[in-house]
C-alpha cells in the first residue's frame, strides 16, 4: 500500500499526513514531454520536517505542487490524511488546501493594503467565525506583537516571512509546504524561521516539507530527500 | 450571499484605493455616461416643459380661416353656421380684423383691431372683466395702453368711434395671440368673417375638429382652411421624444463605453494582480469568492461613478430648470427621476457586467504558473 522511502521521524501512530504513490506529472513544452516528476513515491508524517533539495528544475517545485493540490499529478495516487484526493476537482482541493494545508511562499506574497493581522486572516477571509484572536496570537507567537497592524512595507523580510508563516497556519493545517523558506533571508534571520518551523512541527504535530537549495534548512530537518530530474536519489 | 457581501466588499474597497488615479479615471467615464443619460434627459423635460407652456393656453382652439378657392376671401354667416353644427358645444367666435387709427388725447397710431363677438373666450383680462357678449367698449393690452397714454376706464378713438376702455388685456401666453385692440364684432361693418375661432374641450377636441369643419364645409371646393397649435403641439412632444431618445441613444453608447474602459482596467488590474490572486487561491480561497471580490470591484466602480454622476445630473437639472422656470425643484417631476434611475441602474449594470470576464479569468487562472511568475 504505502512506500515509504524513510522512516519518519516521529511515530504517531496515525498515517502519514500527506502521501505519494508512484506519482508521474508530466508537462508538455515546446512539443517535448518532459516529466517533472516519475514514478515517485513520498510521504509525511505529522510531526515530521523533510527538506527536499535539487538542481534547479529536478522537480521540487511540482512536488510541492502536487502535495499541496494546486497541481493534478498526470498517473499515481495523491493521498491527503489518508484520504485519496486525486480525482477531487478544483473546488474539492480548494476546500482541502483551506482545511488541511498552509503555504509559505518564497517571496511572501503578501496584500499590500492589508495589515499584518489582516494578512493572516486571508485564508479565513470567506470562512464563518472570527479569527482575529487567533491571527494575533499567532503574529505575537513569532514575535510581531508590535507590528500587528503594521502594512508589509513597513516590515522587513524576515517579519514578513513571519506574516507569512502566521498566515500559513491560521486555518491549523495538518500539512505546511514551504517554498525556499529561507530564500530571502539573511542567516541569522533565516535560523530563526527555521526554529520557527521545527517548533510548529513538533509541538503541533504539523507536517512540515521545505523545498530549498539552502544547506541551513537540511540541519533543522529530520531528514532530507534529493531530486533529480524528478527522480527520489 | 450575494456578490456584495463582506469580505468581498472590504477587499474591492482596498483594491480601488491601490491605484487612485486609474480607479478615478475609471469612474469618470461612468460619471460622464450618466451624466449623459440623466442630465440630457432632465434638460430634454425642462425644454418640452417650456414648450408645452408657451401652447398651453391656445392649444385647444382651432382657427378657421378662408381656404384657397374660396372666391369672397371670407367666411359667410351660413359657413359660421356650419361650423357651429359641427363644433357642438364648442364656443364658436367669429371674427374681422382691420387696421385702424387709434388715438387718445396725445397719441395715435395705426393699429390691426380686432372685432370679436366673444372675446372673454379668447382673451383674458389682466385688469377689468371681459363681458360676454362684448357690445360696447374696447380692450387694449398693456403696450397699445402705455403708447396712447391711457388707463382703464379712460376714453380712446378708434375709426373715429370713441370706445370706453372696459379691460387690459393680459400679456399673451404664447405666439399667435399678439392682440392689441379688441371691439365688439358689429363696429366692423363688413359681409363675412376674417376668421372664425373655435374653442374647443381639449387640444385632442380640437385636433378632431380641425379635421371635420373642412370635411364638412369643403365639399365642392376649398373653401375654409384650419390651424390648431394642437397640432404643433403634438410636433413638439413627438420631436421631444425622438430627441430624448437620440441623446438616451447617445448617453447608453458612452456608457457602453466607459464599461469598455473598467473591462480594460479590471484585466490589466487582475493581470497585475496575479501572483496575489494566486496565493489567495493556494491558501483556499474558492474560484466563485475570487470571482466575487472582482466583480465587486467593477460594481463599486459603477456604484460610486453613477452616484457621483445622479449627484451632477441633479445639480444640472436644478440650474437648467431654475434659469429657464425660475422653478428649479421641477428638477424631481417623476419623469426625470426616471431619467435619474435609468442612469443610475445602467452605470451599476454596465460596469458590473464588465467585470464579469476579468473576474472570470482571474479566478479560473491556474495558480501554480500565477505563483511562477
Amino acid at each position: 500500500m504505502t512506500h515509504r522511502n524513510h522512516d519518519p521521524a516521529t511515530d504517531g501512530g496515525a498515517g502519514p499526513v500527506a502521501e505519494l504513490d508512484d506519482v508521474t506529472k508530466k508537462y508538455r513544452s515546446g512539443g517535448e514531454t518532459i516529466a517533472a516528476l516519475s514514478a515517485v513515491d513520498f510521504a509525511v508524517e505529522p510531526g515530521e520536517m523533510v527538506a527536499v533539495i535539487g538542481p534547479s528544475g529536478s522537480g521540487k517545485s511540482t512536488l510541492l505542487n502536487v502535495l499541496g493540490l494546486l497541481d493534478v499529478p498526470t498517473s499515481g495516487t495523491v493521498r491527503l490524511d489518508g484520504d485519496d484526493v486525486t480525482g477531487y476537482d478544483d473546488e474539492a482541493r480548494t476546500m482541502a488546501r483551506r482545511r488541511t494545508i498552509g503555504f509559505v511562499f518564497q517571496s511572501f506574497h503578501l496584500v499590500p493594503m492589508l495589515t499584518a493581522t489582516e494578512n493572516v486572516l486571508v485564508p479565513t477571509m470567506f470562512v464563518k467565525g472570527d479569527q482575529t484572536a487567533r491571527a494575533r496570537a499567532l503574529l505575537e507567537r513569532l514575535g510581531l506583537g508590535d507590528r500587528l497592524d503594521h502594512r508589509p512595507d513597513q516590515l522587513s523580510g524576515g517579519q514578513r516571512q513571519r506574516v507569512a508563516i502566521a498566515r500559513a497556519l491560521v486555518n491549523e493545517p495538518r500539512l505546511l509546504l514551504a517554498d525556499e523558506p529561507t530564500g530571502n533571508l539573511d542567516r541569522d534571520t533565516g535560523r530563526r524561521i527555521l526554529d520557527e518551523f521545527e517548533r510548529i512541527s513538533t509541538e503541533e504535530e504539523v507536517g512540515v516539507v521545505a523545498v530549498t537549495h539552502d544547506e541551513l534548512v537540511t540541519e533543522f530537518t529530520h531528514r532530507t530527500v534529493e531530486l533529480v530530474d524528478g527522480v527520489i536519489q | 450571499m450575494g456578490p456584495l457581501d463582506a469580505p468581498a466588499l472590504k477587499m474591492a474597497w482596498l483594491n480601488l484605493q491601490r491605484n487612485r488615479l486609474r480607479t478615478g479615471l475609471a469612474t469618470l467615464g461612468i460619471v460622464i455616461g450618466v451624466v449623459a443619460i440623466a442630465a440630457i434627459g432632465i434638460t430634454g423635460t425642462a425644454l418640452q416643459y417650456g414648450a408645452t407652456q408657451e401652447l398651453g393656453g391656445l392649444s385647444n382652439t382651432v382657427t378657421v380661416f378662408p381656404g384657397e378657392e374660396n372666391e369672397d376671401g371670407v367666411i359667410t354667416d351660413p359657413q359660421v353656421d356650419s361650423i357651429e353644427r359641427v363644433a357642438t358645444g364648442a364656443v364658436v367666435a367669429p371674427q374681422r380684423t382691420e387696421t385702424m387709427e387709434v388715438a387718445s388725447r396725445s397719441e395715435r397710431r395705426q393699429v390691426t383691431v380686432e372685432a370679436v363677438s366673444r372675446p372673454a373666450a379668447l382673451y383674458d383680462a389682466a385688469e377689468g372683466t371681459i363681458p360676454t357678449p362684448m357690445r360696447s367698449g374696447a380692450l387694449l393690452n398693456a403696450e397699445v395702453a402705455a403708447e396712447l397714454g391711457v388707463e382703464l376706464g379712460q376714453t380712446v378713438s378708434i375709426g373715429g368711434r370713441s370706445y370706453r376702455i372696459i379691460a387690459i388685456l393680459d400679456e399673451p401666453g404664447g405666439f399667435g395671440q399678439g392682440v392689441s385692440v379688441v371691439i365688439p364684432l358689429d363696429d366692423v361693418e363688413r359681409d363675412g368673417y376674417d376668421q372664425v375661432t373655435v374653442v374647443a374641450a381639449d387640444g385632442e377636441d380640437a385636433q378632431r375638429l380641425a379635421a371635420e369643419i373642412p370635411a364638412e364645409l369643403n365639399q365642392r371646393e376649398e373653401v375654409v382652411g384650419t390651424f390648431t397649435p394642437a397640432d404643433i403641439q403634438e410636433s413638439v412632444s413627438g420631436f421631444f421624444a425622438t430627441l430624448n431618445a437620440a441623446l438616451l441613444g447617445v448617453g447608453s453608447i458612452s456608457l457602453l463605453v466607459a464599461g469598455v474602459s473598467i473591462l480594460n482596467v479590471m484585466l490589466m488590474s487582475v493581470v497585475e494582480r496575479r501572483a496575489e490572486i494566486g496565493v489567495f487561491r493556494a491558501v483556499g480561497i474558492r474560484r466563485w469568492e475570487v470571482m466575487r471580490m472582482i466583480v465587486a470591484e467593477a460594481a463599486l466602480l459603477g456604484i460610486v461613478g453613477g452616484l457621483v454622476g445622479v449627484a451632477l445630473s441633479v445639480l444640472i437639472g436644478y440650474t437648467v430648470n431654475g434659469q429657464l422656470h425660475g422653478q428649479p425643484m421641477l428638477v424631481f417631476q417623476p419623469r426625470n427621476l426616471e431619467f435619474l434611475a435609468l442612469g443610475f441602474g445602467f452605470a451599476v449594470l454596465a460596469s458590473t457586467l464588465s467585470g464579469i470576464y476579468p473576474a472570470w479569468k482571474a479566478s479560473t487562472a491556474n495558480p501554480v504558473e500565477a505563483l511562477r511568475g
